[in-house]
């Protein structure tokens, strides 16, 4: 497909929300550094997390290069409420469970994303996601191997990670959000189908998981057009941590 | 369920590239096989390091160091691919004679004769 002929602005639009995703995860999951439950554990989330703002940043790439802007200043140098990472990732690092919880459900929609996207018809992106199929492969097994211990623990484990899925039910599938003018990105093949659609194919991905270890499906999302909006006080805290380098001294090369 | 007290050490050896042999990389503590893997994975493959890892539960290797099998006391030196060594014994039996070691003739002497 001609640069001329892409849907420019949804294109944009898909580009900024899958690459503020991985950048706020990553960040997030970046926090267990030093902390996390065994050195072993330490070692494993350091480099999940670092392999996410590596994602990142090649998605920054190519958003770089449609609008014609710096990847750096793509991830750093904008505002809050102009990040449009979606609120499942809005929940602050919380506990072990909620670390789990978040990855799980969020490497299961974005594995649903990604193959929607892979067969399309803008090769630069196409090409993107075929590398970053094959790393979140790595990233579904790990979170699964935890929530699959967390759950049928029985013990604290279950309740707190109950809890935590809980506290990101109304959350959980705002990795769908309908994207501005994504009708065009289906039209133009770059991305297979709709969002509503792939969130039913996530439903029934995650589904039988859910069901063999007795957890609640996540239900529907409220106002899941707002759902890469809103972002709150553990957002603001996060982007104050992430870009406090950046702003003290605006401008440097580094 | 795995706690951190089930936690128990895997050996893990990898594979540089293709056609290498497996060398010991090191060990990982983790309380079964998958998570073990995993750590494996990122301790040992993580910089595209490795080609091949194999993850094994160090109870599950038996081990030998019994220094009575691997170290007997007495000369074995007839069972290595040299056989004997000669130099103890021929300076013993020198000794026994009373013949000195014969000197290494020089180069000059050699070519004289």
């Amino acid at each position: 497909m001609t640069v001329a002929a892409l849907p420019a602005v949804a294109l944009g639009e898909l580009l900024r929300s899958m690459a503020d995703d991985e950048f706020v995860i990553g960040f997030s999951d970046s926090e267990w550094t030093g902390i996390a439950p065994l050195l072993e554990e330490d070692v494993a989330m350091s480099s999940l997390a670092q392999d996410e703002l590596g994602h990142a940043a090649a998605l920054y790439g190519l958003l770089g290069k449609l609008v014609a802007a710096n990847p750096d200043a793509l991830a750093y140098d904008r505002q809050p409420g102009e990040y449009r990472h979606c609120r499942l990732l809005d929940h602050g690092r919380g506990d072990w469970a909620m670390t789990i919880a978040r990855r799980y459900l969020y490497d299961s929609a974005d594995a649903v994303r990604l193959e929607a996207l892979a067969g399309g018809t803008w090769e630069p992106l196409a090409d993107l996601v075929g590398k970053l199929i094959r790393e979140e492969r790595y990233h579904r097994m790990h979170a699964g191997a935890w929530l699959e211990r967390l759950a049928r623990d029985g013990g604290e484990a279950r309740a707190r990670l109950l809890l935590a899925l809980r506290e990101l039910q109304h959350d959980a599938a705002t990795v769908f959000t309908p994207l501005p003018e994504e009708a065009a990105l289906v039209g133009a093949g770059i991305l297979a189908m709709p969002m509503a659609e792939l969130e039913r194919r996530w439903r029934a991905t995650i589904g039988p998981v859910f069901a063999e270890l007795d957890l609640p499906m996540p239900p529907a999302t409220r106002q899941i057009e707002r759902g890469r909006l809103d972002h709150g006080e553990a957002f603001r805290w996060l982007w104050g941590e992430f870009t406090a380098v950046r702003r003290s001294e605006p401008g440097a090369t580094w | 369920m795995a706690t951190a007290a089930e936690l128990e050490p895997w050996e893990v050896f990898r594979q540089e590239k293709d056609g290498d042999p497996m060398r010991h990389g090191g060990s990982v503590m983790a309380p079964d096989a998958e998570l073990a893997t995993h750590y494996a994975r990122e301790l040992f493959g993580r910089r595209q390091e490795s080609v091949r890892l194999w993850v094994v539960r160090r109870r599950d290797i038996v081990d030998l160091a019994d220094l009575d099998l691997l170290q007997p006391p007495l000369d074995r030196s007839y069972k290595k691919p040299g056989g004997y060594l000669m130099r103890d014994k021929l300076a013993a039996a020198r000794e026994i004679s009373g013949e000195s070691k014969p000197k290494a003739r020089s180069s000059r002497e050699a070519r004289s004769r």
